[in-house]
């Protein structure tokens, strides 16, 4: 010590003063400081989304990752199929009960630090479809969120802003305080079980309580009321058949020498106050035309009919859903179970007397919102603040879960090699099934003994939310049927229940309709080409190209209605709007000159590849008088060489006017599909080049647009040649101001009918290039 | 049919033209003739095709549509009040509205007798389906369309239930994002107002 006061500074004290002078030192925690901004920095422009969607906002984020809006620019381009590599989990779109444990084991397998976006209305809160007995109304009861994009769906721009309010949050995270880097382990999930109704074993202790008590659950005030099943005019042309004589007088219609009824286009029910009523419509392959209708009357105690399926394979799945929502049980039908609800649900939710958990009345409009509009969320008066309820008595933890059957019928070994079978699934996450699909595949080394589709997992009770709407409040919710073909659904609902109504749309309104849906089918299959190609593995870049094009008709819709994919375009009568002015210099342009380009310079480079036709040629093939049996419609018909589109077959709207051709191919395999699909766009275009010549001027909508329309009684079975296929509306009227009955023929979920035959005997590998043949989408097939 | 692989060099020179093209097609347009309002090359659709979202956006059209707003007569920045709000609580956008996201109680005057004005009015931004409905058959145009599409919330519960004074906005701005909507509605608003002042003066 008495050393540096003599002789100055040590040694050390120097070299810490010279230090000090040139090398900043800072305390530890200003240090850490200083590296949460590179820290975060990295992560935030390193964010892995899922490669996960559930429902249309998955198609808009989709084109977020294409080049229109490009998300790598946020460094946010690597879409990880497999939740251990993700860090973000964008919920797009409806969860549902069946979704719901899914998604909570993925969750769980994400690592540390993990986020969620809650992309659109439906994953935020439940959106349109809350109500709905098989629809989460928020994913946030589920898992924690980080970021709530509102809209429906948010724009691929709204995605972005959402992510960059995900990126601010990430910047104000420190690396001291990151939980993730803490030693206690983060708890996994309970993962929720599929009871009598979705489980959240985090409320077992409750759900028992309510259980016990037998005014648990609120009752209703006010019950839904049967209508009693109308008389069938002699003149209609309706056959009323009683059950013992359906298959006799069915067997007889199919094979009858004038106009043999051998394809069954649609099949559903409806429940009357003394009787289900079972409708079958028929049209001819030979002599196509207006369809025949059959209707079966069954008692409401135990209601059970033979099975069609041995005279129309096509029945399958319809005969299932039946069972499913209406609880009618088919006799001899092979594998007579629930598709769309899981086993073990409680109740048949289509039945008029089901009320689920939401109910508020038995039709919109509802009292408690206009002039005494007290806001309540409808969670609020759930005791459980859920869209769930449970049968008296019901202990969660006592709940055994029950194993799903499953009995694969399978062929002979198909291998040379002597090789155990094995039961593989694919989905419902999965990136090559198009959305929430499942397949349960047997397979016998590298080839498909057998292959049963599963589905259900988007089932956003379309049709029972239908009913109680009003006419016109159905026109949004078909938007939202097959999302990518939104004017298609439109034109559809609006052919059916004009049909009652018979009203005489304006000859300006016509061809709008026609333009749009013609517009429509050239973007669904450019879509549909893209996600083929993507499914073969050429991972991205084409489907890029014909996102592209996709775009540009979007900007268009945009233009016209106002949405990019929820178009809501139609009306009773006509079309909501004319063109705005600057629509037409684009629509011109777009036909006469970009989308023919884009099309022929699509079939140039892929119609001839190598790699695309060893992938395709051969491949899932489906024949002639198969494609006709098991119902098949649209572009997955007509290359098995059957030449048959409603346009056609029953031309609608003004479709007898054009000129244009029916593309078919003999083959019936994925590259007849593909060339099926090149040759509709080129088609659609002809219809398009004649109907913008044409377009003549006046009214768009005939008379006054209505809200409260009433439609008078009857039913009607509306159909049209959606781009995949007969899309068909069985309507249903009882005069008043909304729907008795309301049902959906959607061809996404019939051409699934025919899947396992096509994928017998296939590679695994090809069966995703088969699912992406027939072109399916998830809002259609589970509704 | 033997691979050579010739269509993967095939694919990848489609890769390299729509390279090259980003940058020849902003060359030549800078020198091409072609109309100013040419709708394909307005709207960018050739060359590099991606929209710099944040920095840019992409060209709104008047017609789209996200979540409703309510309209009063003002200036932007003002506060609506009862005496400029527009809606009449007449309840058609409720009664419309498919997914019944809209809750409207209507206002009392001081010895509690119902007015024709909304005391409070609530939207459910996490039910709305951007129908646009409401909109559309709103008698009084009070309910309009907003095009304001950057909503994300990190919290739901009490940010995305709209209230009244979340959803007014004044009819300066809406003037603004719909120039022609508003044009027409002023046109049929003078056509009316004189063909009122035109049956007045038939029957004095």
């Amino acid at each position: 010590m008495a050393q540096t006061v003599l002789f100055g500074p040590s040694e050390e004290q120097v070299l810490e003063q010279e230090a000090r002078r040139h090398v900043a030192v800072l305390p530890w925690g200003k240090l850490l400081e200083m590296i949460d901004p590179v820290y975060n920095w990295g992560r935030r422009n390193s964010i892995w989304p899922l490669q996960f969607g559930l429902a249309c906002c998955a198609i808009e984020m989709i084109c977020t990752a294409a080049s229109r809006f490009d998300i790598a620019r946020f460094g946010a381009e690597l879409f990880r199929a497999s939740p251990r590599q993700a860090d973000l989990m964008i919920v797009s779109g409806t969860v549902t009960k069946k979704m719901v444990p899914m998604i909570v084991r993925l969750y769980n397998q994400m690592p540390e630090p993990r986020y969620v976006i809650s992309m659109g209305a439906c994953a935020s809160g439940g959106g349109p479809f809350k109500e709905g007995y098989n629809v989460v109304s928020g994913i946030d009861k589920f898992l924690p969120v980080d970021v709530y994009i509102p809209g429906c769906p948010p724009t691929p721009q709204a995605l972005l802003h959402g992510l960059m309010t995900l990126q601010k949050k990430i910047d104000g995270q420190k690396i001291t305080a990151a939980p993730w880097y803490g030693p206690a382990v983060t708890p996994e999930l309970p993962v929720p079980g599929l009871g009598p109704d979705l489980i959240d074993f985090r409320q077992s202790d409750r759900i028992r309580e309510l259980c016990a008590k037998p005014d648990g659950f609120p009752k209703p005030e006010v019950l839904p009321k049967w209508i009693p099943a109308p008389a069938v005019p002699a003149d209609s042309g309706v056959r009323l058949v009683e059950a013992g004589q359906l298959l006799e007088t069915a067997r007889a219609l199919r094979s009858r020498a004038e106009r043999p009824l051998d394809y069954l286009a649609n099949l559903t029910c409806t429940d009357y106050e003394d009787c289900f009523e079972v409708v079958y419509h028929l049209d001819s392959i030979g002599r196509p035309g207006k369809p025949e209708a059959i209707k079966v009357r069954v008692k409401k105690a135990g209601p059970e009919l033979p099975s069609v399926v041995p005279i129309w394979p096509g029945a399958d799945f319809q005969e299932r859903e039946v069972w499913d929502l209406y609880g009618v049980r088919f006799t001899g039908h092979p594998n007579l179970k629930r598709i769309l609800m899981w086993e073990g649900f409680e109740g048949h939710p289509m039945r008029k007397d089901y009320l689920e958990p939401y109910y508020e009345g038995p039709a919109k409009i509802f009292p408690s919102r206009w002039k005494e509009g007290k806001r309540t969320r409808v969670e609020e008066r759930n005791p459980l603040g859920r869209n769930v309820r449970y049968p008296a008595g019901f202990d969660p933890t006592r709940w055994v879960p029950q194993g799903e059957s499953f009995q694969p019928v399978t062929g002979a070994s198909l291998q040379k090699l002597k090789t155990d079978t094995l039961v593989v699934n694919l989905g419902p996450q999965h990136p090559s099934t198009h959305g929430v699909f499942r397949m349960r595949v047997v397979v016998d080394g590298e080839r498909v003994a057998a292959l049963e589709p599963v589905m259900g997992y988007m089932h956003r009770n379309h049709e029972k939310i239908g009913e109680r709407n009003t006419w016109l409040m159905n026109f949004p919710y078909t938007d939202r049927l097959d999302y990518l073909c939104s004017m298609g659904n439109n034109f559809g609902y609006a052919i059916a229940v004009e049909k009652l109504l018979g009203v005489k749309v304006p000859e300006r309104a016509e061809y709008l309709r026609v333009i749009m849906a013609e517009l429509t089918r050239v973007l669904n299959h450019f879509w549909a080409i893209g996600f083929l190609l993507n499914d073969l593995g050429a991972f991205f870049t084409p489907a890029l190209y014909a996102i592209k094009e996709r775009e540009l008709i979007l900007d268009l819709f945009e233009m016209v209605s106002g949405s990019r994919m929820m178009c809501n375009y139609m009306r009773f009568g006509g079309v909501a709007a004319d063109l705005p002015a600057e629509a037409p210099a684009l629509l011109a342009s777009l036909i006469r000159d970009r989308l023919p380009r884009a099309v022929d310079g699509i079939d140039r480079f892929l119609s001839g590849n190598e790699i695309l036709m060893r992938r395709c040629q051969g491949v899932g093939v489906l024949p002639r008088e198969a494609a006709a049996a098991f119902s098949a419609a649209g572009p997955v018909l007509r290359a098995s060489g059957i030449a048959h589109d409603v346009r056609r077959a029953e031309p609608y709207s003004i479709y007898d006017r054009f000129q244009f051709d029916i593309p078919t191919a003999e083959e019936g395999d994925v590259y007849a599909r593909y060339r099926v699909r090149i040759a509709e766009m080129r088609e659609s275009l002809k219809i398009l080049r004649q109907a913008i010549a044409e377009l003549p001027g006046g009214e768009v909508i005939a008379g006054k647009k209505l809200w409260n329309i009433r439609v008078p009684a009857g039913d009607a079975y509306g159909r049209v040649e959606n781009p995949k296929g007969e899309l068909g509306f069985y309507v249903v009227s009882d005069g008043t101001d909304h729907p008795y009955r309301y049902h959906v023929r959607a061809p996404s979920f019939i051409n699934l009918t025919a899947l396992g035959l096509m994928c017998q005997g296939e590679l695994v590998a090809d069966v995703v290039a088969i699912l992406g043949s027939i072109d399916i989408v998830l809002g259609e097939t589970d509704r | 049919m033997r691979l050579y692989g010739l269509e993967l060099l095939r694919g990848l020179t489609i890769t390299l033209g729509h390279f090259i093209a980003s940058y020849t097609v902003g060359i030549r347009r800078r020198f091409s003739r072609a109309p100013a309002g040419d709708p394909i090359a307005a709207q960018r659709r050739e060359g590099i095709f991606t929209v710099q979202y944040p920095e840019e956006q992409k060209p709104i059209p008047e017609r789209f549509r996200v979540l409703p707003v309510l309209i009063f007569d003002g200036k932007e920045g003002e506060r609506w009040s009862e005496n400029t709000e527009r809606c009449t609580a007449c309840g058609i956008c409720a009664k419309v509205c498919p997914p019944q996201c809209i809750w409207i109680e209507q206002a009392k005057s001081a010895e509690g007798k119902p007015v024709p004005k909304a005391g409070n009015f609530y939207i459910d931004a996490d039910v709305c389906m951007n129908c646009g409905l409401c909109a559309e058959f709103c008698p009084f145009d009070a309910i309009k369309m907003d095009h304001n599409f950057e909503l994300s919330v990190t919290e739901r519960t009490n940010t995305n239930l709209f209230d009244i004074n979340r959803l007014h906005v004044s009819t300066e701005y809406y003037a603004r994002t719909h120039p022609v909507a508003w044009g027409e509605e002023q046109a049929r608003k003078e056509a009316e107002a004189q063909r009122r002042a035109a049956a007045k003066k038939a029957t004095p």
